[in-house]
């Protein structure tokens, strides 16, 4: 999704949100993470506005007052943690670990094959069909994707083939390369 | 490793970690260090880390070198089972000759503007920049392009000054005078 995406020219515009909006957003993101109630005043505190900032191709990020990106979104999907948030709070996803080989891969932009989720170097944690994961890598702490499941995990298990999950941010595309909003 | 392997992932906050978590990232390739070995430029990775962080980068040696004999065969045969190179490529810097180039361009009769471009090879933001020149000449000051920024009233011969001295990175034989220019 942000393979190409640039943050000079994908940039329509931010606006400050307003607090009705926010408060709806803070509701759906509580809704959506389950662990996210105890942190998520030092996500983004009660305070501060956040700003929405519209991108091309239907992208929305949401930014903090200090411009650090905390959410993407496309149209009118979920709203899901950057990398960077994700590396902070790691627990917001459902993580799945993929083995040694397809890392190099992903990090080009590929999306999730099922063989490299489920082979000895992977771990899966069974999540159904269109859940935000975090992909996570064998060997490694941090996550280095994030992506969206495009079947259950028992289907990965039993088909093993094919794309298992999506890839939409991945570590160094547009959007980890993009700088703080101001 | 072997108990690593078996070891289900985490779900939840752990207990014993506090967020948020402070997450170190290369200067080189600004992934998370653990993910250098996969940049094209690694040993620049190195270097950067070996400066910024001399334990992480005794403890990556370390490790690196303990991996290193069963690893290499093992990556050999992932290579023929998973086709394609699977080569991250690097994002080209426009590294072009870094240099900032002022002219004049007449406005009207008797008056004119500053032109400034070239200071995005610099990494500047030209929106902050522009707003600076504007508050420090009490003038009108926008970006025009995408590396150009006009400056209202003939301010090039402090210019010199103000830029190195607000970008000490840059120097003073990098600021090129083209002198007055028709716009």
């Amino acid at each position: 999704m942000f393979k190409k995406f640039d943050d000079r020219e994908s940039v329509s515009g931010n606006i400050q949100m307003k607090s009705s909006v926010q408060k709806a957003i803070k509701a759906k993101l509580l809704d959506q993470y389950p662990y996210i109630e105890a942190y998520i005043s030092s996500i983004m505190p009660k305070k501060e506005t956040l700003k929405i900032v519209k991108c091309h191709d239907h992208i929305e990020l949401l930014a903090n007052q200090s411009g650090e990106l905390l959410f993407f979104r496309h149209r009118e999907g979920r709203y899901m943690p950057t990398l960077r948030l994700i590396h902070k709070y790691p627990f917001l996803l459902p993580p799945l670990q993929v083995d040694k080989g397809a890392i190099r891969f992903i990090l080009s932009g590929a999306n999730i094959m099922c063989p490299g989720l489920t082979s000895p170097g992977a771990k899966l944690t069974s999540v159904p069909k269109d859940t935000p994961v975090a992909i996570m890598a064998e060997g490694k702490q941090h996550a280095v994707c994030i992506g969206l499941t495009k079947m259950s995990t028992d289907e990965m298990q039993s088909v093993n083939k094919g794309i298992g999950v999506d890839n939409l941010h991945y570590l160094n595309d547009g959007l980890w390369y993009m700088k703080a909003i101001k | 490793m072997a108990s690593d392997v078996q070891a289900p992932l985490p779900i939840g906050p752990q207990p014993k970690v506090n967020y948020p978590m402070n997450v170190v990232y290369c200067g080189e390739c600004t992934m998370p260090t653990e993910y250098c070995e996969y940049f094209p430029n690694y040993e620049k990775c190195k270097v950067w880390l070996e400066k910024n962080m001399p334990d992480m980068f005794a403890k990556l040696g370390v490790a690196s070198e303990e991996g290193a004999g069963e690893g290499d065969t093992d990556e050999k045969k992932k290579r023929q089972t998973r086709g394609g190179k699977g080569q991250v490529k690097t994002k080209k810097k426009a590294m072009g000759p870094q240099k900032v180039c002022l002219s004049t361009a007449p406005r009207g009769k008797k008056k004119s503007v500053t032109v400034i471009t070239g200071l995005r090879t610099f990494d500047i933001d030209l929106k902050v920049a522009a707003k600076f020149f504007g508050q420090r000449f009490a003038c009108g000051s926008s970006v025009t392009g995408d590396d150009e920024i006009v400056i209202q009233g003939d301010v090039k011969d402090d210019l010199w000054d103000v830029i190195t001295e607000k970008w000490p990175e840059i120097d003073d034989d990098l600021i090129e005078d083209l002198g007055h220019q028709k716009r």
